[in-house]
């Protein structure tokens, strides 16, 4: 995604990189080198497991160490009660791993920011004291002498590192799948606005279920190796917590949020705490911890997303800071325009209606009552002051607020109760208030993150981004970085992105805020286009000379309830209106 | 006593100012109109320093403002009322004055001030001991405005002050700032999306597009503008 | 003694523990609630600056002695407070040299992902703090000597020749000077001019700064007394409670959810949180094997976060 860099692509880079990591397992002189190349190539699996959730979702889990120990406790119990060779052992951790993610993500993902990272920080500490209280001290592993290979029990350690290798590669594997599919794409619209991506459709909560599930899965696979190289498993040893920042801080160090990321970070911090371990671990007993302190450190203040990031900024840096100086386009105030009155506009059948619908938070009654009939094709401007519910009515129509009366119909299903997702689903596309590009990514990509909900494969989904593009003039724009696009260019890229979903109606948000006149018009002879295609558009504007010129209709909000409707011209000279919205000058002047 | 000279400000690489400049005299009371988003608050912040400048100048009374930290910058005169009135919520009506107050003049007029604040806008005396937050949006821009003025600024920076108000409040306010501009011959910087009240109540005024000027002029230049009648007056 | 006043025994004893510990939980969450509720910082590293307190503490009365001249009942308490200013100091420069560069003014002005980075900074700060200690102190756990911690005051008998609740003397002191403390920070807060600006920074960084209050600075205050609060709940906890460099963890989790059942950002709210905590702990005891306590309190903590988990963050769901 962040680099366009193939599957294809990452195969021969993971081909090079597991022929140089063989290379060294068979240079190397002695067993202390070869276990420290197994440690690498287990913590950089520890740390693609965090990433794959927290680095793509940007939630921020430290509790890793949760599935890590019950990876390496699945085993090496199975091993001591049942007999379990680690060969069935590994995969069943791996599965105890996604069990345990699941469980634990079902509650934990209600919550958000902060509290999503202190409630992952108490579940190992707690399995720590649990795992004490059941007599789990100390678990060693048996050793089984008439047939070592099938316990995994081999002399040569060389042997462990090839097993790590491959245990790294399937890693790898999987991380860069999700990273180039859908998936990724859902995951990483959930990490720059988690509401914004469940209106574009994405069913946020499924996506990061299975991003746990996944990351839980490879965390407790690679637990259950870790308890095969050490023999013995301790609470201590797995589950507190600097096992969990490990697989954070290798993850942060080398990139957050990209598969090389935590192979970067294991490959340099693991042998520098091993051999500065090694050297004065008997001097300094905690120089391990010490070290990896420091490394965050350092990484917040120099380079926060990592050092994988910090390369590729500084080499597209020149590229990026040629375009951000482009200026725009020459403003003067421009002639407003004659107002356009579409007679027939109205006249089409009822495709929204919104009955009686009501909305409280605590005391407050954001929206009252509110009923009114929305025709295909029509352009419905809300209007009324700032606080009058008007976003709150379009959060209700959209999902984000269940009602709390009332009903919003459409095309004779009461959309009442579904997840944003769902109405996305349906046809009923919006925009936001404040944009939110993703900002290193492509145009092109951040309009397909709409796409995929109307699309059942990549080919399409792709193809119905480029037409939302076409339509709103940016197809020569599609590969600029989003990053440094102009305010008019961003939220014609936000209206792409929803029309790529194949919406029926519109929502738009003050989609003119921040242009400057003769911009405004151009978006508006945007809009204008999509009413001809059969688009149906609702939106919020407080640009009152905008809103006469491109809406049939208007809604007038005002403490939540509505002040009246009707035609644009007609609304301008409401004494009602005037008196609660535009003001007795304006009539003064008008 | 303001001097802006080629002002240019960015955020992550997205220009918000382009080259302003503008010039506030001792006494003026000057407009800023413009839509929303046009760059009218962030010209605010980088005269206040909340926001960092990318280039230009920044002078008040001779003195180079940019080289000045912001928190430093309430103690040289200059008090801004910030858009969304950002009245300190868990303090009461009577501490968020006492944090107006925070400067050395402030501290110096204190009685003056309270007693002139208090007269001005009666209902804030009776709410004396309330949580701020707990005020309407009318009596919070009260707030918020008596704050500004209890540092005895000479220059007065509102950020458009009816935002989020019925017009009959907001008219209110426009009022007591005349008021208040009267009474204590205190120069005023107005950014105002209200544009008819904005230009009405200024001796000059400037019109923002996108981070640049795009007029200037005297209160009735602008108000006979043919432009500015179309696009901001509703005419 | 029938069962019955058994029960009633072991109930009572268990409450006064409570009341006891928790003042001093109490204490430890209103250091960390005040860092929280001025500046927004999750501190993780607010148990280890404590485990830095303890050591203080043991180090002025037992380590080098310096505080031993004041008595085995004085010097442990003087001890305690003594280290609020001197881990006062190591929190203003802890915030001047590093928290601050991913906090406060410049960083609200960038819509940056400010919040990850603070975590991850404090994260990070922790483990040096933690295994750093471990360097300088060893593994050994120490405690601070003295005879108050093995002796106690009885109330009772309350019902004939039965029933007594005994106050461990190091708790109960412990507890007395918290809440001493407590109410000394209480004032500061709400009655003085630079308290009344730490909250004022704490409502609206950009507001408090066109007041012209150094907001950097107030925050470098307030990181200070919240360390220095916390140190001294150490220093008293450590009358008790024998402590080495991985100390930290175990109360961070303390704090947290007493911080979070106060409400966060309420500074007298962070007390009573502790205080619950506090009783939770030592009532779990009635009913759960000794080393599910901390397993109890983790399990109060998630169950406040799920069920309360609104206060602050609740509203940014509110308005896209």
């Amino acid at each position: 995604m962040g680099s366009r860099t193939t599957f294809m692509q990452s195969l021969g880079i993971l081909a090079v990189l597991s022929a140089v990591y063989l290379l060294l397992v068979f240079i190397v002189p002695n067993q202390y080198y070869q276990l420290m190349l197994t440690l690498v190539a287990i913590w950089a699996v520890m740390g693609i497991s965090w990433n794959v959730l927290s680095g793509y979702s940007g939630l921020v889990s430290f509790g890793h160490a949760a599935f890590f120990g019950l990876g390496a406790y699945t085993v090496a119990l199975g091993l001591l009660h049942f007999n379990l060779s680690p060969w069935i052992g590994l995969p069943l951790a791996g599965l105890v791993g996604a069990v345990a993610g699941i469980i634990v993500g079902l509650p934990t993902f209600r919550l958000r920011g902060h509290y999503f990272a202190l409630a992952m920080l108490a579940y190992p500490l707690a399995l720590l004291y649990v795992f004490e209280w059941l007599g789990y001290q100390e678990v060693a592993l048996p050793m089984n002498r008439e047939n070592p290979a099938a316990y995994m029990q081999f002399s040569d350690g060389r042997i462990y590192s090839v097993i790590a290798l491959v245990l790294l590669v399937i890693a790898v594997l999987v991380s860069r799948w999700i990273e180039t599919t859908r998936f990724g794409m859902a995951l990483l619209a959930i990490k720059q606005n988690e509401l914004a991506a469940e209106a574009a459709g994405i069913e946020t909560r499924k996506w990061k279920l299975r991003a746990i599930a996944i990351s839980g899965a490879i965390a407790g696979a690679i637990g259950g190796f870790y308890a095969v190289i050490l023999i013995v498993v301790t609470p201590a040893s797995v589950f507190s917590m600097l096992t969990s920042a490990q697989a954070l801080i290798v993850a942060l160090f080398g990139g957050i949020g990209t598969v090389w990321g935590p192979v970067i970070g294991a490959a340099i911090l693991i042998p520098l705490s091993e051999t500065l371990h090694a050297e004065l671990g008997n001097i300094l007993p905690g120089i391990q911890g010490v070290v990896f302190g420091t490394a965050i450190v350092l990484v917040i203040l120099l380079a926060p997303e990592g050092i994988f990031w910090k390369i590729r900024d500084l080499i597209t840096r020149s590229d990026r800071d040629g375009r951000s100086g482009e200026a725009p386009v020459a403003t003067a105030l421009v002639d407003a325009g004659e107002l356009l009155e579409r007679p027939e506009a109205m006249a089409g059948k009822t495709v929204l209606e919104v009955k009686g619908l009501s909305k409280s938070f605590g005391g407050l009654k954001a929206v009252q009552d509110v009923s009114f009939k929305v025709p295909e094709g029509a352009v419905i401007g809300i209007i009324g002051p700032n606080g009058a519910g008007k976003t709150t009515l379009f959060n209700m129509l959209n999902g984000f607020h269940t009602p709390s009366s009332g009903e919003v119909i459409f095309e004779g299903e009461n959309l009442v109760g579904l997840q944003p997702s769902g109405v996305c689903k349906r046809g009923i596309g919006r925009t936001f208030q404040v944009a939110r590009p993703f900002a290193r990514l492509s145009v092109l990509d951040n309009v397909l993150v709409g796409a995929y909900v109307r699309a059942d494969d990549d080919a399409t989904a792709l193809r119905h981004a480029r037409e939302a593009l076409a339509l709103v003039g940016m197809e020569k724009d599609a590969e600029r970085t989003a990053g440094g696009l102009p305010s008019k260019e961003q939220r014609l890229m936000e209206l792409a992105r929803a029309l790529a979903g194949k919406p029926k109606i519109l929502l738009l948000d003050e989609i003119l805020a921040g242009l400057g006149s003769s911009e405004i018009n151009e978006v508006i002879v945007v809009l204008r286009k999509l009413t001809e295609s059969g688009i149906t558009i609702l939106i919020i504007e407080h640009t009152m000379q905008a809103m006469l010129r491109l809406a049939d209709h208007f809604i007038v909000l005002d403490h939540g309830a509505l002040l009246g409707e009707g035609k644009p011209r007609n609304i301008m000279r409401d004494p009602k209106v005037i008196e609660a919205y535009l003001g007795r000058r304006w009539r003064e002047r008008a | 006593m303001l001097e802006i000279r080629e002002l240019c400000v960015a955020y992550g690489g997205v220009s918000a100012l382009n080259a302003i400049s503008l010039t506030v005299n001792a006494g003026d009371f000057v407009s800023i109109v413009g839509p929303n988003g046009a760059g009218k608050t962030t010209l605010f912040k980088s005269i206040s320093g909340s926001v960092p400048v990318r280039s230009g100048h920044i002078t008040f009374e001779g003195r180079d403002l940019i080289a000045i930290p912001a928190h430093e910058r309430p103690h040289l005169g200059i008090a801004h009322v910030p858009e969304g009135r950002q009245v300190f919520p868990n303090l009461t009506v009577e501490e968020n004055l006492e944090m107006g107050a925070y400067t050395e003049t402030g501290r110096r007029d204190w009685k003056s001030n309270l007693a002139f604040i208090l007269n001005l806008f009666p209902i804030l005396d009776e709410r004396r001991r309330q949580l701020a937050g707990t005020l309407s949006g009318g009596q919070q821009q009260m707030v918020a405005i008596a704050r500004g003025l209890a540092s005895s600024p000479k220059l007065l920076m509102l950020d458009e002050p009816s935002m989020g108000l019925a017009p009959a409040v907001a008219d209110s306010i426009f009022e007591a700032i005349v008021e208040i501009r009267k009474a204590r011959n205190l120069t005023v910087l107005l950014v105002e999306q209200r544009a008819v009240e904005a230009l009405e109540s200024c001796d000059r005024g400037y019109v923002i597009e996108t981070g640049r000027v795009v007029l200037e002029g005297e209160q009735n230049e602008l108000l006979s503008d043919e432009r500015v009648r179309k696009a901001y007056l509703g005419m | 003694m029938s069962d019955g006043l058994i029960l009633l025994e072991n109930f009572l004893q268990a409450l006064a523990a409570g009341l006891m510990v928790g003042c001093l939980y109490g204490l430890m969450c209103t250091g960390l609630g005040m860092i929280f509720g001025i500046m927004r910082v999750i501190n993780f590293a607010q148990g280890d600056l404590m485990m830095l307190g303890m050591y203080a503490a043991w180090y002025l009365f037992t380590g080098f002695g310096i505080l031993a001249f004041l008595g085995p009942y004085v010097g442990p308490v003087a001890a305690a407070i003594v280290a609020g200013p001197l881990l006062f100091i190591v929190g203003y420069f802890l915030h001047q040299f590093l928290i601050s560069r991913v906090t406060g003014v410049s960083v609200a002005a960038s819509d940056n992902q400010g919040h990850y980075a603070q975590l991850i900074l404090t994260l990070g700060i922790a483990l040096i703090l933690q295994n750093g200690g471990l360097i300088l102190f060893g593994s050994e756990p120490v405690s601070i000597r003295t005879p108050m911690s093995s002796s106690a005051w009885e109330i009772g008998p309350m019902v004939g020749e039965w029933v007594s609740v005994f106050l461990n003397k190091a708790r109960l002191v412990g507890a007395i000077v918290s809440v001493l403390v407590a109410l000394g920070l209480y004032v500061f807060v709400n009655r003085t001019r630079l308290g009344k600006a730490l909250r004022a920074s704490a409502d609206n960084v950009e507001a408090a700064q066109y007041m012209g209050i150094n907001v950097d600075r107030a925050h470098r205050i307030a990181f200070g007394l919240g360390t220095a609060i916390t140190a001294i709940a150490g220093g008293l906890v450590a009358t008790y409670y024998p402590f080495q460099p991985y100390v930290g963890i175990e109360f961070v989790i303390v704090m947290y959810a007493g911080v979070v059942l106060g409400g966060l950002g309420s500074i007298v709210g962070a007390f009573w949180g502790g205080m619950t905590i506090g009783l939770v702990q030592q009532l779990s005891t009635l009913v759960l094997p000794i080393q599910l306590q901390n397993t109890a309190i983790f399990a109060v903590f998630l169950l406040v976060v799920f069920f309360r988990p609104q206060g602050l963050f609740g509203k940014s769901v509110e308005r896209v």
